[in-house]
């Protein structure tokens, strides 16, 4: 019973974790200029973190190291280093948009200008990382953040056209006005948010830091392939409403509260606050892992005591960085630099380097020395090289699109 | 060496500044953007308007919603005006879009004000010329691609 509880709460957490304001931010903007005819990369790259995270987890779990732990190991120094630098900098990004998110989300509830809420977001994501216990904070904020499903809701009373979302979504093409580059761009986006490499750090190592063992293969198993399957239809659902409101008026959305409109008019006043609410946890949690990500990549590179699983004074080092990348975060929104722009170059870079995070993660799932017995299957191998294959391409592209679109606009 | 990177570092500035448009299309597709980024501006607003007018979301949320609107429309408007017009027949351009764009921004004030006051129920008035302004830029939009 206790096992049944575990992986249910696993998966709870799993779809409440899966949105951040990457998601968020990419689902709408794609939603609204290209309707559903970029939701095949939704599936793509759900597919794709579902099968490294699922590496990555059993990696962790079964040699009890997380992914980052064995890189340079594995690999040396100088190549460990490269990603380090590549990995680092992306989840830097990364915690800086969600810390703006997370500003961006109580301004919407208080009016109070977001630049004014930075301190105070950074310091009570550096406060949650330093006395709140892992299970706690990993369990509450993805608990809240399943308060996203009120989209879900208010989609479904809006009784939309089924067969129509289904054929544009089934029949992708590239709407009148727009240019295939530009769509090209919007999907690599869309690809770089769902494949966050921030996501495969902090999972591999959340399950060293709660303790799995072999016996947990299963909660690892149910937690990638439920969970995060059922996260990728919530920012699915930000897409669909975005179609629906956003593409036919010409809307381009570029706040975060053009997102809740559409909830507001289908549901009202109540639908508002649980949305905001979800903003709040699913940028707040993110915000949260993405800093301890930093702690994460840098403690485990330079053999550093890492983890929340010892007290903070044995493990300095990772507590240090963590603050230091908080701080810088937070410096960077306070800059007046957009938080949603911050998202969407973060998004867009994260693609061209996802080659770098998830090609050592396949290279150490095959190594019988790490894996012994539980090495990846022919089919788990096919398609991780299939999807790597594809991350190269994605990568060799990115900047150029970026080029030549000028950031998509 | 260094004056490769010195040469290299112009050539960025440079590109990154705008640089002066020399022919009516060019500058009558700047128009197009700057109209289709005013229309999403004014379509969200109308949609917030419409939340009002249907109790369906907060005061406060709906300032912000509509602060921003008026924000992105101003700073379109601005970057458009900041483009010098390369001859006399861009001029009647500018002044058929400015002519658009100047009423477009007084609503979206009054929007903004008025729901900044809580005067929510006086939304929908002060929306009402959007409508066929929102059709207008779109038009033009659609004319200057």
């Amino acid at each position: 019973m206790r096992k049944v509880f575990e992986i249910a709460l696993g998966i709870l957490t799993a779809i409440g974790g899966f949105v951040d304001i990457g998601d968020i931010v990419a689902n709408t903007e794609t939603g609204a200029r290209f309707g559903m005819s970029l939701a095949w990369v939704v599936v793509v790259g759900v597919v794709g973190i579902c099968v490294f995270a699922e590496m990555a987890g059993r990696v962790a779990t079964v040699s009890g190291r997380p992914v980052f732990d064995l890189v340079r190991e594995r690999l040396g120094a100088r190549v460990a280093l490269v990603n380090l630098l590549a990995s680092f900098f992306i989840t830097f990004l990364t915690l800086a948009a969600e810390i703006g998110g997370v500003a961006l989300a109580i301004e919407l509830a208080t009016s109070v200008n977001y630049l004014l809420w930075i301190p105070l977001v950074a310091f009570l994501v550096w406060f949650v990382v330093w006395r709140v216990k892992f299970q706690v904070m990993e369990n509450v904020f993805g608990l809240l953040g399943l308060a996203l499903i009120v989209v879900a809701v208010a989609l479904w009373r809006l009784h939309p056209d089924w067969g129509g979302l289904i054929h544009g979504a089934t029949h992708p093409a590239v709407p009148k006005g727009e240019g295939h580059p530009t769509w090209w761009y919007f999907a690599i986006a869309l690809l770089g948010a769902a494949m966050t490499p921030y996501e495969v750090f902090f999972f591999s190592s959340g399950a060293v830091e709660d303790g799995w063992t072999r016996s947990d293969l299963m909660v690892n198993r149910a937690n990638v392939y439920i969970g995060f399957p059922l996260g990728g239809l919530l920012s699915l659902t930000l897409m669909v409403m975005a179609t629906l409101f956003f593409e036919p008026r010409g809307i381009e959305p570029g706040h975060l509260s053009q997102v809740a409109l559409s909830t507001a008019l289908v549901l009202g006043k109540l639908g508002l606050a649980v949305l905001l609410v979800g903003f709040f946890a699913a940028t707040f949690g993110a915000a949260l892992e993405t800093a301890l990500s930093c702690g994460y990549t840098v403690a485990q590179y330079f053999g550093f005591q890492w983890g929340k699983f010892v007290r903070p004074t044995e493990a300095p080092r990772f507590h240090l960085v963590t603050l230091l990348s908080i701080v810088l975060g937070a410096g960077l929104v306070l800059s007046t630099l957009d938080p949603i722009k911050v998202t969407e170059y973060s998004i867009v870079l994260s693609a061209a380097a996802l080659p770098l995070t998830y090609f050592p993660i396949l290279l150490v799932a095959n190594d019988p020395d790490y894996m012994g017995d539980k090495v990846n299957s022919r089919l788990g191998n096919a398609i991780g090289s299939l999807y790597l294959a594809l991350l190269l391409v994605v990568a060799v592209v990115t900047i150029p699109l970026m080029i030549l679109t000028k950031a998509g606009s | 060496m260094r004056s490769r990177i010195a040469a290299l570092l112009l050539v960025a500035i440079v590109c990154g500044c705008t640089g002066p448009v020399r022919s009516f299309n060019v500058y009558a597709s700047k128009g197009g953007k700057t109209a289709k980024a005013v229309v999403s501006a004014v379509e969200t607003a109308r949609l917030a308007v419409s939340a009002a007018a249907r109790d369906r979301a907060y005061g406060r949320y709906l300032g912000q919603v509509l602060a921003e609107a008026e924000r992105d429309a101003t700073a379109a408007q601005g970057t458009f005006d900041a483009i010098q017009p390369p001859d006399r027949r861009t001029d009647r351009l500018r002044e058929e879009l400015d002519g658009l764009l100047t009423p477009t921004l007084s609503s979206l004030a009054d929007l903004r004000i008025a729901a900044r006051r809580g005067d929510l129920v006086d939304l929908p008035r002060l929306a009402a010329p959007l409508a066929g302004l929102s059709k207008r830029l779109d038009d033009f939009a659609q004319a200057h691609q």
